[in-house]
C-alpha cells in the first residue's frame, strides 16, 4: 500500500469515527440529561443551565414518585401486565405454535391461511373496540394481557424453532406414554429456553412502553400504565407554563415536570439492564419476520 | 350402481382414514384450535364490524347492533369527504408517512456501511448497541425526552441558546406548525436508525470477503468498494425492507407509529399540520362516539394501506424477480 493511500484510510478512518462518536453521543446524552435532572431538585432544574452533572443533588423526586399514589399504581399495574402478560402470551403462542410445527397436522393449510391473512389485514381500532365491549374486556385489567396473548409474528418464529428440535427427542416421550401436552410441557418446552427467553422478553418491552390500549379501552383510573401516567403529563404541559412550572407543594422542590422526569428513569431503567442481553436473537428474528410478515 | 357403491366406499375409507389421524392429533388440534379462537374474536369479528363503515350503528346496539342496524350506503364517507379539514388531513397524513420513508429508509442503511468501515471490534459493537437502545424506549418517553430539550420554558436547547445570545427568542419547535414534520421526521431518525441497521449489517456481512479482497487488488479504494461490493450486496435486504416499509406507509412505515407521534407531539396549536387520519378518527370515533363515521375513516386508509402492500410487492417482482407473497 502506498503513503497516499495510507492517507486516504486514515482519513477515512476518522471521519468514520468522528461520525460515529457523534452519533453516539445523540443517542447517549438524551438519557443521561434526564437521568441527571431526575436527581437534581425540581425547582432548581426549571432555571437551567445543567449539561453535565446535577447542580442540587437529591432524591426527593423518586420519594414523591413513590409516594404519589396515582404514580405507585401505575407502576404496579405496569409491572403486573409485564409479568403476566409476557408469561401467558410465551404459553399460549408456544402452545399453539407446537400444535402447527407438527407437519403430518390435518388442516394444515387451512390454520396457517387463517394466520397470514390475520397477519395482512385488521378491522380497524372501532370494529375491535366493539368486539372487546361485547365479550367485557373493556374497562378491565384483562383487555392488556388477553388480546395480545396470541402473537402472529412469534407465532411463526416459534414453530420454525420448534421443527429445528429432532423428532427422537419427541418419539422418546411419547414411546413412555406421554400425550401431546405432556410432551410439550416436559420436553419442548426445556429445550426451547432461548426462544422463551426472546419472546418474554420483547412481549415484555411491549407491555412495559404500552399505553395506547390504556387510552383507548380503559377509564378507570386504577388500571392506569406508567407510560399512560407519562403521557398524560405531557398532554396537559402542552400548554406552556402551566403543569410544568408548578411546584406539587409549596414547601418541597418537586415539581411536576421533575417527578415525570423521575417516572421517565424508572421507566427506561430496567429496558436499559435487559436490552444489550437480546443482541443475539435479534437477527434471526428481525430476519424472519421480515420475509413472513 | 355397482361403480357408484365401489365409489363410496374409497370415500368411505379415506374418510375413515382422516377420521382416524384425527383421532390421533385431537390433542393438537385442541391446541391450534384455542388459537383459532383467539384470531376469530380478535381479528375476524373486527374484520366483518367494518360493515358498520355502510351503517347508522350506535354502540348501545351491542355487536348484534352492527349487522341489524340501518344501511346508509356511503353517506359517512360522504360527510368525510366534505369535512372541512379533510383536505388538511389527508394532506398532514400523506406528507407525514412520504417524508418519513424518505428520511428513515436511508438512514439505518448509511449508518450500517459506517459501522463496516469500521476495523476496531469492540467500538464497532459498542456503536451498535448504543444506537438501538431508544428502538426499545417507548413513544411517550420519547416524547418526554423532546420536552427536556425543546420546550420553551424549560428545554436544554432554548436554554442554551439564549444564553448564548443566538437567538432572542425560545424557538416553539414542539407547538409551531412549521416545525411539526421535521419534529416527527427527526425523533423517528433516532429511535428507529439503529435498529435497522441490525438487518442491513447482517446483509453486509453475507457478502463473500474475498470480493472485497479481488477489489483490492484491482486498486479500488475503500469508497470504491462501498460502492460497487457494499451497495449490491445489501440490494436484496434493501429490496425486502423497502416493500414491507411502502405496505406499512400510512401507519408510518417501519419506524414507529404515525398515531403515537401525532397524538404525543400534536397539540392545539400545531393541530393544522399534526392531525392525520388516525387521531382524527380516535377522536370521532372513541371521544364523540361516532363509531360508523370513525370506521368509515378507518376503512379508507386501510383500503389505501392494503392496496399499497399488493403494488409494491407486484413492483418488487417485476423489477427483482421476488416478492413477499
Amino acid at each position: 500500500m502506498n503513503v497516499s493511500q495510507r492517507k486516504k484510510d486514515l482519513v477515512m478512518d476518522s471521519v468514520v469515527t468522528v461520525i460515529l462518536l457523534v452519533i453516539m453521543l445523540a443517542m447517549l446524552y438524551p438519557f443521561y440529561y434526564v437521568l441527571i435532572l431526575s436527581f437534581n431538585k425540581g425547582t432548581d432544574s426549571l432555571l437551567g443551565g445543567i449539561y453535565f452533572w446535577p447542580r442540587n443533588v437529591t432524591f426527593e423526586n423518586y420519594a414523591a414518585f413513590l409516594n404519589d399514589p396515582q404514580w405507585y399504581k401505575a407502576f404496579l399495574v405496569t409491572v403486573v401486565r409485564t409479568i403476566s402478560g409476557s408469561a401467558l402470551g410465551v404459553l399460549l403462542t408456544c402452545l399453539v405454535a407446537y400444535g402447527l410445527s407438527h407437519r403430518e397436522l390435518l388442516f394444515s393449510k387451512f390454520y396457517f391461511t387463517m394466520i397470514i391473512f390475520a397477519m395482512y389485514f385488521s378491522g380497524g381500532l372501532i370494529p375491535y373496540y366493539v368486539v372487546l365491549r361485547s365479550v367485557g374486556l373493556l374497562n378491565s385489567f384483562g383487555v392488556y394481557i388477553i388480546p395480545s396473548m396470541l402473537s402472529t409474528f412469534f407465532l411463526l418464529i416459534a414453530i420454525s424453532f420448534f421443527r429445528e428440535i429432532p423428532g427422537e427427542l419427541k418419539e422418546s416421550a411419547y414411546m413412555d406414554g406421554a400425550n401431546e401436552f405432556v410432551t410439550f410441557y416436559r420436553i419442548i418446552l426445556p429445550v426451547s429456553m432461548p426462544l422463551i427467553a426472546t419472546m418474554a422478553l420483547f412481549m415484555g418491552v411491549g407491555q412495559w412502553n404500552s399505553w395506547v390500549d390504556s387510552a383507548y379501552f380503559v377509564q378507570s383510573d386504577n388500571l392506569r400504565t406508567l407510560a399512560y401516567r407519562m403521557m398524560e403529563v405531557i398532554n396537559k404541559s402542552n400548554a406552556p407554563m402551566d403543569a410544568v412550572g408548578a411546584a406539587n407543594s409549596a414547601s418541597s422542590g418537586v415539581t411536576s415536570y421533575s417527578l415525570q422526569l423521575s417516572a421517565m428513569v424508572v421507566s427506561i431503567a430496567p429496558i436499559v439492564c435487559v436490552y444489550p442481553f437480546l443482541q443475539r436473537f435479534f437477527i434471526h428474528g428481525i430476519m424472519l419476520g421480515s420475509v413472513k410478515g | 350402481m355397482n361403480m357408484d357403491s365401489r365409489a363410496m366406499e374409497a370415500v368411505n375409507s379415506e374418510q375413515g382414514r382422516i377420521w382416524k389421524r384425527f383421532k390421533k392429533q385431537w390433542m393438537l388440534h385442541l391446541f391450534v384450535g384455542i388459537g383459532m379462537i383467539f384470531l376469530i374474536v380478535f381479528s375476524y369479528t373486527p374484520m366483518f364490524g367494518i360493515i358498520m363503515a355502510f351503517k347508522n350503528y350506535t354502540i348501545s346496539e351491542g355487536i348484534i347492533g352492527i349487522f341489524t342496524s340501518e344501511w346508509v350506503g356511503l353517506k359517512h364517507f360522504d360527510e368525510f369527504i366534505n369535512d372541512y379539514q379533510f383536505g388538511t388531513i389527508v394532506r398532514n397524513t400523506l406528507a407525514l408517512s412520504l417524508l418519513k420513508v424518505l428520511f428513515t429508509f436511508p438512514a439505518p442503511i448509511l449508518l450500517a456501511i459506517l459501522l463496516n468501515e469500521v476495523k476496531n471490534g469492540a467500538f464497532k459493537r459498542f456503536a451498535q448497541t448504543v444506537s438501538y437502545l431508544p428502538h426499545f424506549i417507548s413513544w411517550v418517553v420519547v416524547v418526554g425526552i423532546s420536552f427536556a430539550f425543546l420546550s420553551t420554558d424549560i428545554g436544554l436547547v432554548n436554554k442554551a441558546l439564549l444564553r448564548l445570545g443566538l437567538i432572542d427568542m425560545p424557538l416553539d419547535i414542539l407547538t409551531n406548525p412549521d416545525y411539526f414534520w421535521g419534529l416527527a421526521v427527526g425523533s423517528a431518525v433516532w429511535k428507529e436508525m439503529g435498529w435497522w441497521t441490525i438487518i442491513f449489517l447482517a446483509a453486509i456481512t453475507g457478502i463473500n470477503p474475498s470480493l472485497y479482497e479481488a477489489a483490492k487488488i484491482d486498486g479500488a479504494g475503500r469508497l470504491a468498494r462501498i460502492r460497487h461490493i457494499t451497495l449490491p450486496g445489501m440490494q436484496g435486504t434493501i429490496v425486502v425492507v423497502l416493500i414491507l416499509t411502502i405496505g406499512s406507509i400510512l401507519g408510518g412505515g417501519l419506524v414507529g407509529s404515525n398515531f403515537e407521534q401525532a397524538f404525543l407531539f400534536g397539540n392545539s396549536i400545531n393541530n393544522p399540520t399534526s392531525e392525520i387520519v388516525q387521531t382524527y378518527a380516535f377522536k370521532v370515533g372513541l371521544k364523540d362516539g361516532r363509531f360508523s363515521y370513525a370506521a368509515a375513516i378507518d376503512l379508507i386508509q386501510s383500503v389505501i394501506s392494503v392496496a399499497l402492500i399488493f403494488s409494491s410487492n407486484y413492483i418488487a417482482k417485476r423489477i427483482s424477480g421476488s416478492g413477499l407473497f
